[in-house]
């Protein structure tokens, strides 16, 4: 197992190494705003933009660049400058991650348990109207877009502008060491519109899977063994239908963890995904780069522990 | 009698617009926190010598202070560092400006105070590639020297000295209007800048003094007062707080709030629902609220919503280098056949502007010499709708026998976000009545702008989604730069359309050196009627700002920045 890890590792390196240059790659084949241009403003003499582009080395052939990119990256851990705010992409990066991590985390949590349980109880009323009734509750949250449900979710629930003013409403995020309490409130809306489809999706997935499960023989030799209904749903029959969720929720977490975008832009909240958005419209190279490789790290992260879980769920994987 | 009342009404709005002037200070309370809501990135730069858009002059004009200012109501530069304005001598090329002696920088400079070096090094480093200012080489050439520093042979503009702490001497190459009216000396290239205290950060690839900046005006960022500023975070928020080095005795500003706070990464809708019901908040960096936010706050909040003239247009640029633009009717046809209060409609309808005439902004000079509102008179930008038969006469006189274009669809490019890419799809089924097809493309808007509108050699015959405002209200910088053959540059190119007429090129440097404004007004008005008969461009829009307010909050729009609200004047209600 060790050994496995190791080697997972060392592929995680190579693939961010490889996510590094296809963004590279895009952001030169593809039409996109010149950094030098936007970086020199509205009235710009041509002089001036040809020595920013000097200054910022954008005047170099592109794999000249990338290595003096990946250079800083891996002697320095510099991410290098945002060209269009002329901050560290590392401070704004670092800044960002913790909003984005406080919303994911806490939203998994949600739909972990919400549509699990949802799931479980689906499959074993399975065709009664518990079973009908959430289930089509689920169709509804599958289909509700993000964007929509968090506006609606603020138009109705938040302490400014809503009916019912219940929840801080968007723009409220405090850090959790400013204040916990602060903290908790201002993401319970946000949490709740992110995991609403994630559990959703969740529940129909597991339920599935449990009845094919709860249809297998070793169900029916546990049963016959004498094991309690309870005990068979849960330690057999779930545990086993459980190992598609635990792929999927590893790479939605991680996928979360690189940036909430829509979630994050309607509760303004200050996170990974806001960054990147924002990133993208502005053309800003090297804030996209480093928000896609940290996204890709998270993805590539979640990927590894998803594999090492499998091994402890279930008995007959083991990794050499 | 009439002689009488002309007297009373004029002396009414003299004392009205004292009033104003002072940022209605009867109903101001002193002190108090203001929160602004931003929905995109806020400012772009800390550093005065990058800001040149509204947000940067309305979140971080109030930390700073120039060499002139901009009272909210007035056109004309204020004494703000200078006691006067510039005193001109030989023949207008020589100008010498004092400055108030004892005004004081932010921790850690606070015993430092603001010496005429440091106004020289402010100008010297706009034109620094590490600072990237967009309008320094546009209004700063005529130094003596520039021409040396814009090619990086020296850091040093020779025709700027300081014979002691307070006195300013620039020395011009030619006579420079828009340096001698103070207009050019009220931008933010004029901060002081200590040489001493910034230079270090002046070096490198790009500038970082803003991470490090000293402040004169009655605000600063939040700082350790040791040199690093901690109240920033880049599109995310900016706390102000109070200078404890500024001097009120010596400022035009009140300032009345104690703080402000900026939050930035709102969605527009709700934006500007918090801040119309919310306390003690000002709308941020968006020039118009939504559509149905508009119309509802119209309707319900009146009184916190402020309409200001922008001082700046929408126009639709037109290549004269790609067929059949080349071909100044096909450019009429298309000013003709275009509604201008349908393209409106889709920014919000009436409220959002003025159906143009011509390219000069109400507000600006040159504006009534060019035909005020009514416009030069052209049949094809006299209707501010549609005027196909017009449109017919241009066509058939540009050769088009039928009266309809039935060339190759025409490439255009335009903003793939609302409300610009309803703009351009209106503009597109207008056109199409006349057999003008499109190739239309919609991007993001910085690509449309730096990858293909501004880019000559991408050959995009129509950009429907530009739009331009006049700096201090000079007419020049609404003409100049757009329609002069020497600004034609491969990238970042705003004279889009490519025009590159010798003798429109002569009349805009004989007018750039007129230093008396009102000769100047007259001979920029007429060249914004010679542009608009070209229809190089076609203005259909002279912009509104749309501001939202708090109901607690006084707001002060500023003529100067667009309409945008001036927080240096604004305060909460009594």
């Amino acid at each position: 197992m060790g050994r496995y890890i190791i080697r997972r590792l060392l592929w995680v390196v190579v693939l961010l190494f490889m996510v590094s240059l296809v963004t590279f790659i895009v952001f030169y084949a593809f039409p996109t705003a010149d950094p030098a241009q936007l970086r020199a403003g509205r009235q710009p003499n041509p002089q001036l933009v040809e020595q920013i582009r000097h200054n910022l080395g954008l005047d170099k052939p592109w794999y000249v660049q990338y290595f003096r990119y990946m250079k800083a990256l891996v002697l320095h851990f510099d991410l290098g400058r945002s060209y269009h705010y002329n901050v560290p992409v590392k401070k704004q990066i670092f800044d960002s991650v913790g909003p984005t991590a406080s919303l994911a985390i806490g939203a998994a949590v949600i739909w972990l348990v919400s549509g699990i349980a949802i799931g479980t109880i689906s499959a074993i009323r399975r065709g009664k109207l518990v079973d009908r009734l959430s289930m089509g509750g689920a169709l509804v949250a599958i289909s509700a877009p993000v964007y929509w449900l968090g506006l609606v979710g603020l138009y109705l629930f938040a302490d400014d502008i809503g009916r019912f003013k219940i929840f801080p409403g968007a723009g409220s995020y405090t850090p959790l060491a400013d204040d916990p309490w602060a903290w908790f409130t201002s993401l319970i809306l946000p949490w709740l519109v992110l995991a609403a489809s994630f559990a959703a999706f969740y529940a129909r997935l597991l339920r599935g899977n449990l009845i094919e499960t709860m249809s297998e023989d070793y169900i029916r030799t546990a049963r016959a063994k004498g094991l309690s209904e309870r005990r068979v749903i849960l330690r057999h029959g779930v545990r086993s239908a459980i190992t598609p969720v635990v792929t999927a929720a590893g790479l939605d977490i991680g996928i979360l963890l690189g940036g909430a975008i829509l979630t994050e832009t309607v509760f303004n909240i200050p996170g990974v995904g806001r960054l990147a958005y924002d990133s993208i419209q502005n053309s800003d190279l090297p804030m996209i780069q480093g928000t896609v490789l940290l996204g890709a790290f998270f993805i590539i992260f979640a990927n590894l522990v998803v594999d090492v879980l499998y091994a402890f769920l279930d008995p007959r994987v083991r990794y050499a | 009698m009439r002689r009488f009342a002309f007297t009373v009404i004029a002396a009414l709005a003299v004392l009205a617009l004292a009033v104003a002037g002072c940022g209605s200070s009867g109903k101001a309370k002193q002190g108090g926190t203001v929160t602004i809501l931003d929905t995109e990135g806020g400012v772009d730069s800390l550093d005065p010598g990058y800001w040149y858009y509204q947000t940067d002059y309305k979140e971080l004009g109030p930390t700073q202070r120039q060499l002139y200012g901009w009272k909210p109501t007035e056109t004309k530069p204020t004494l703000d560092l200078a006691t006067a304005l510039p005193k001109a001598s030989d023949g207008g090329k020589t100008l010498t400006v004092k400055i108030q002696p004892g005004i004081k920088y932010s921790a850690p400079l606070q015993t430092r105070t603001v010496k005429a070096a440091d106004i020289k090094y402010a100008i010297e480093r706009c034109f620094l590639p590490q600072v990237g200012n967009g309008y320094a080489s546009l209004y700063y050439s005529d130094i003596v020297g520039a021409d040396a520093v814009k090619s990086g042979k020296t850091t040093e503009l020779s025709g700027i000295t300081t014979p002691d702490d307070t006195t300013l001497v620039i020395k011009t190459t030619k006579p420079a209007g828009v340096l001698t009216s103070g207009g050019a000396l009220g931008m933010p290239c004029t901060v002081p800048v200590p040489k001493d205290y910034a230079q270090k950060y002046d070096k490198g690839k790009t500038s970082t003094y803003g991470e490090h900046e000293v402040f004169t005006g009655p605000y600063m960022v939040v700082n350790d007062g040791k040199g690093k500023i901690t109240g920033y975070e880049a599109g995310k928020r900016l706390s102000l707080v109070r200078n404890p080095s500024w001097d009120k005795k010596t400022d035009f500003r009140p300032a009345y709030f104690d703080r402000i706070e900026v939050k930035g990464g709102f969605d527009a809708t709700v934006a500007a629902r918090k801040t119309l019901t919310g306390k003690a908040m000002i709308g941020g960096d968006y020039a118009a609220p939504p559509v149905a936010v508009l119309k509802s706050a119209l309707s319900s909040r009146k009184d916190q919503v402020s309409i200001e003239p922008s001082g700046g247009n929408r126009y639709i640029s037109l290549d004269t280098k790609v067929k059949p633009l080349d071909n100044v009717n096909v450019r009429r046809a298309i000013s003709a056949a275009i509604d201008r209060t349908a393209l409106r409609q889709t920014r919000g309808g009436p409220t959002l502007g003025t159906p143009a005439t011509h390219f000069i902004a109400p507000g600006t000079g040159g504006f009534e010499a060019a035909g005020a509102e009514k416009g030069p008179g052209f049949d094809f930008t006299a209707n501010p709708k549609s005027d196909l038969a017009v449109a017919a006469k241009y066509l058939k006189k540009a050769g088009y026998a039928s009266g309809k274009y039935n060339g190759p669809p025409l490439l255009t490019v335009a903003d793939d976000a609302s409300p610009a890419k309803e703009t351009a799809e209106a503009f597109q089924s207008e056109v199409e009545q006349i057999g003008i097809k499109l190739k239309l493309r919609e991007v993001p808007h910085a690509t449309m702008l730096a990858k293909f509108c501004q880019v000559p050699k991408a050959a995009v015959a129509i950009c429907p989604n530009l739009g331009w405002g006049a700096d201090f209200f000079a007419p020049q910088s609404m003409i100049a730069p757009l329609f002069h053959g020497k600004n034609i540059v491969p990238s970042g190119n705003v004279n889009s359309a490519q025009v590159n007429d010798p003798n429109l090129n002569a009349q805009i440097d004989k007018a750039i050196a007129l230093t008396d404004p009102a000769a100047a007004d007259k001979a920029w008005g007429e060249l914004d009627k010679q542009v608009t008969d070209q229809s190089y461009f076609i203005a259909w829009l002279w912009d509104n700002n749309i501001g939202l307010e708090s109901s607690d909050v006084n707001g002060v729009p500023s003529k100067f920045n667009s309409g945008e609200w001036d927080l240096a004047f604004s305060s909460l209600k009594k």
